[in-house]
């Protein structure tokens, strides 16, 4: 009996987040009339808008990815090395970006480094794609912290410091030779998790007029009917292939030896 | 003592206001292998944890082969360690966790490869190198980690508690193992550990450490057999404390619940009356009478352990019960419990705890 209820209440769930999908890619398929087709998928990937705001926005993933891993996995390691005090601290920062609505961040911003600040960001393109890299780091700060602060908690981080240490490796060849290499798989995570976020954010790159993928996504859907439905199914399966790349990475982890009781 | 090769001089060490390692001092020469013995909490580990340079002294220095290291960062000490957890990196392969060192050194591949194959063969490991740390058990882990620290040719190897993950079988023969690898590269070492067997079985000298000071520090049978404070009596070996009070100071004897003893010259300055203790180990009695024994005292069989090769029996002797040891004799039966007896034992056994 208690079975039953487990499988009805997973059957509900499962129609409640797979039917509008299917819905959706029902829709999108339906272009040309009386039949089903690829035709909308056709017309967003043939367009010249799509592929750049795709391309730029993969870059900008590829970038905030490198700002987030280099800023994160020093300030975790630093942090559960000699001020493990300060991790609910460091905690409740990283969660900040979860409360603070992406518009108010993007605000400070504007209002901070605007062209007649001291830091003059916006006055250019470039300065603004920085702007917007770190905004798009800032937003996923939560899970690039957590994702890394977990694989960091499956090691003996300060015993394998000390060894380290014993052998002569200063604090770059720590970083990069025992502690990168033993949490790749949670930065691999965290970045795969950036690089959803970035591919689908909107408001920062709409405030910032910055021509992402997100705010294509949105102009699309206000001026057409099925090509945004089939842009939501490409929008989706990249964030499930990220999902599933996670997967895949997480069994490629160096195994930890057997640890003394 | 020959010149020494580290030389730790009144080092303390205070975490705030508390005091974990006061007044420290020791001199090791080339070559010695000293163990650090103590409780947990006595600051043994401490002590080797700032030669290794990981805490850095309240006040005191550290000289290793005649430089100052007080105040050197770990990766310029060239000290070599390895760790209770073993610490191997998860990551790399045996081959290349023992050549970690010399290549953070500088050191061509051949080199780093010639050197590699040599410490494993050190270890009896050399088919080992393509193995990842997960597929070794944990003696095999720590050998690696000891060829690791070994593999750089550090000026001082420092063990922290290396054997106390280890299962009893494996532990002893490590302990040989690493005890004649020190002995074959002459490298000064450090062996911290809190257990007593282990401390007597490898070392030159030990050092007993108890609330942060070094005790006593001596050849393990100088240790065991001429204990100088109550502590070391107690914490080094099994030991019997018979309570007793000075009767006559000048003639050396102490009345006993079980009878009277006699310490000839070894009350001095004692007043009569004066409550004190008497220590014996359990070798150093006997079940009834012993040729060359020269004290003798009534007492009752409490209990009997049977462990083999040994029977150890526990007599009531007035207020206070002793262990002794005899050997296992197929055509001899245990004493029963409850069975009258006496033991004997030579005076000058005694060691005076007061």
């Amino acid at each position: 009996m208690r079975r039953l209820w487990a499988w009805g209440a997973f059957l509900l769930g499962l129609l409640y987040f797979v039917l509008p999908l299917v819905g959706m890619t029902e829709f999108s398929l339906k272009m040309r009339r009386g039949e089903y087709s690829f035709d909308a998928y056709a017309k967003v990937l043939g367009d010249p808008r799509f592929q750049e705001t795709f391309s730029y926005s993969v870059v900008m993933a590829l970038f905030t990815i490198a700002f987030g891993v280099l800023l994160v996995v020093p300030t975790a390691y630093w942090v559960r090395l000699k001020v493990p005090r300060a991790r609910p601290w460091i905690e409740f920062v990283t969660l900040l970006p979860l409360v603070i609505p992406a518009i108010v961040i993007v605000f400070g911003y504007i209002r901070l480094y605007n062209t007649s600040s001291w830091l003059p960001l916006t006055g250019s393109a470039t300065g603004t794609n920085v702007l917007l890299m770190f905004g798009y780091a800032t937003l996923a700060l939560p899970y690039m912290y957590r994702a890394v602060d977990t694989g960091l908690r499956t090691i003996d981080v300060a015993t394998l410091t000390e060894a380290a240490q014993s052998l002569g490796a200063g604090w770059g060849t720590i970083l990069a030779r025992v502690i990168l290499p033993n949490v790749l798989v949670a930065v691999l995570s965290g970045a795969f998790l950036t690089f959803a976020i970035v591919i689908g954010e909107f408001t920062m790159a709409a405030l910032l007029n910055r021509p992402a993928f997100g705010p294509y996504m949105q102009l699309l859907g206000a001026n057409r009917a099925y090509e945004p439905a089939a842009l939501a199914v490409i929008s989706f399966s990249i964030t499930w292939l990220c999902m599933g790349l996670i997967q895949i990475v997480s069994r490629l982890a160096p195994k930890p030896p057997s640890q003394p009781n | 003592m020959s010149e020494s090769f580290l030389s730790i001089r009144s080092v303390r060490k205070s975490f705030g206001a508390t005091t974990v390692v006061q007044d420290f001092n020791l001199d090791v020469a080339p070559g010695e292998f000293v163990s650090f013995l103590g409780p947990s909490g006595c600051g043994k580990t401490t002590v080797l944890r700032m030669v290794a340079g990981f805490e850095t002294p309240t006040s005191g220095a550290i000289v290793v082969a005649g430089k100052d290291v007080t105040r050197l960062r770990p990766n310029q000490r060239n000290i070599g360690m390895v760790f209770q957890s073993y610490a191997l990196f998860p990551n790399l392969t045996v081959a290349q966790n023992v050549g970690f060192g010399l290549k953070v050194a500088g050191m061509g591949k051949a080199d780093i490869d010639a050197r590699v194959k040599e410490m494993l063969a050190l270890i009896k490991l050399p088919e080992f190198g393509d193995r990842y740390p997960y597929q070794l058990s944990g003696g095999q882990q720590q050998r690696v980690a000891l060829a690791r620290a070994l593999a750089p040719k550090p000026k001082l190897l420092l063990l922290d508690e290396p054997l106390s993950a280890l299962d009893a079988k494996v532990r002893v023969s490590l302990r040989d193992e690493i005890r004649l690898i020190q002995k074959n590269l002459g490298i000064t070492t450090i062996f911290v550990t809190h257990d007593q067997e282990e401390a007597l079985s490898i070392s030159d000298r030990i050092v007993v450490m108890y609330g942060g000071k070094a005790e006593q520090v001596g050849a393990p049978f100088e240790i065991y057999n001429r204990p100088q404070t109550r502590f070391v009596a107690n914490f080094v070996g099994t030991l019997n404390v018979l309570e007793g009070t000075v009767s006559d100071a000048a003639a050396g004897k102490v009345a006993l619940a079980a009878g009277e003893i006699t310490l000839p010259g070894r009350l001095d300055g004692a007043r009569n009356g004066e409550a004190v203790s008497l220590a014996l180990r359990p070798e150093a009695i006997s079940l009834g009478e012993k040729a060359g024994a020269d004290t003798r005292l009534a007492g009752q069989i409490a209990d009997v352990h049977f462990l083999g090769s040994v029977i150890r029996v526990k007599v009531a002797v007035g207020d206070n019960v002793v262990s002794l040891d005899t050997f296992n004799s197929p055509s001899a039966p245990p004493p029963e419990i409850g069975q009258p007896t006496g033991i004997s034992f030579a005076a000058s056994d005694l060691l005076l705890l007061r």
